[in-house]
């Protein structure tokens, strides 16, 4: 699913590993959350925002029947 | 070996577990359709690997008791379906266990034996049922 992860952790100057070390998983697990590839518990999402000081909405919401939302509703 | 926190990777070592037991299962099918063409039924349920079998079937048909109460559509009252679980698994004891007893070379005593068994094997998931149900309208009454 979309999300601005990659957009949120960029303006807070963090790498992929530094981003994966502060929530607790790998970098590879980051790297498919940006890519919309990987969709996390509300668990991750909140260690994420507060990672990158944003709120979910910020950082995770899409609007509903977007592209985004669809393609993942299977 | 450093514990996995990550979610994605707990998740996919999850699913690989699955492909095991599939395979597993698989092999423990093939050993125990091998000797049960070889050695007949008795020679496969004599096999240690029939025990495992057996058991995991019972472990997983309790499991699967969590995820069909919860599966219900409908709350059902599980005072009502505790009676009538009851009355099945009383009348089918009953009957089976008049069958043992009027069949060749059994006595009433054989007959009570297996019917009592048959009770009890019931008994105990009908009650584990009726725990779940009840624990799930309690919930579903205190929210």
């Amino acid at each position: 699913m979309d999300n601005h992860v990659k957009v949120a952790r960029v303006s807070k100057n963090l790498t992929q590993q530094q981003l994966a070390e502060k929530t607790g998983v790998t970098r590879q697990t980051i790297s498919l959350i940006e890519k919309g590839k990987y969709n996390p518990s509300l668990k991750l999402c909140l260690e994420i925002c507060y990672a990158v000081n944003k709120t979910l909405d910020e950082v995770f919401w899409v609007e509903k029947g977007s592209d985004s939302f669809e393609e993942n509703k299977g | 070996m450093k514990k996995i926190r990550d979610e994605r990777l707990q998740w996919k070592n999850l699913k690989n577990i699955r492909v095991v037991y599939i395979v597993q299962t698989l092999g423990i099918l093939a050993i125990l359709g091998y000797d049960l063409t070889t050695k007949g039924l008795d020679g496969m349920t004599n096999n240690p690997v029939w025990i495992v079998f057996m058991v995991s079937v019972i472990v997983n048909a309790y499991l699967s008791m969590t995820i069909s109460v919860d599966h219900e559509e409908r709350q059902r009252s599980p005072v009502k379906s505790l009676y009538i679980s009851l009355t099945v698994i009383s009348v089918l004891a009953a009957i089976i266990g008049l069958f043992v007893s009027f069949s060749d070379g059994q006595t009433v005593w054989n007959g009570l034996l297996i019917g009592g068994i048959i009770f009890v094997s019931f008994l105990v998931p009908v009650l584990y049922i009726f725990k779940l149900r009840k624990d799930n309208l309690e919930e579903e009454i205190s929210n």
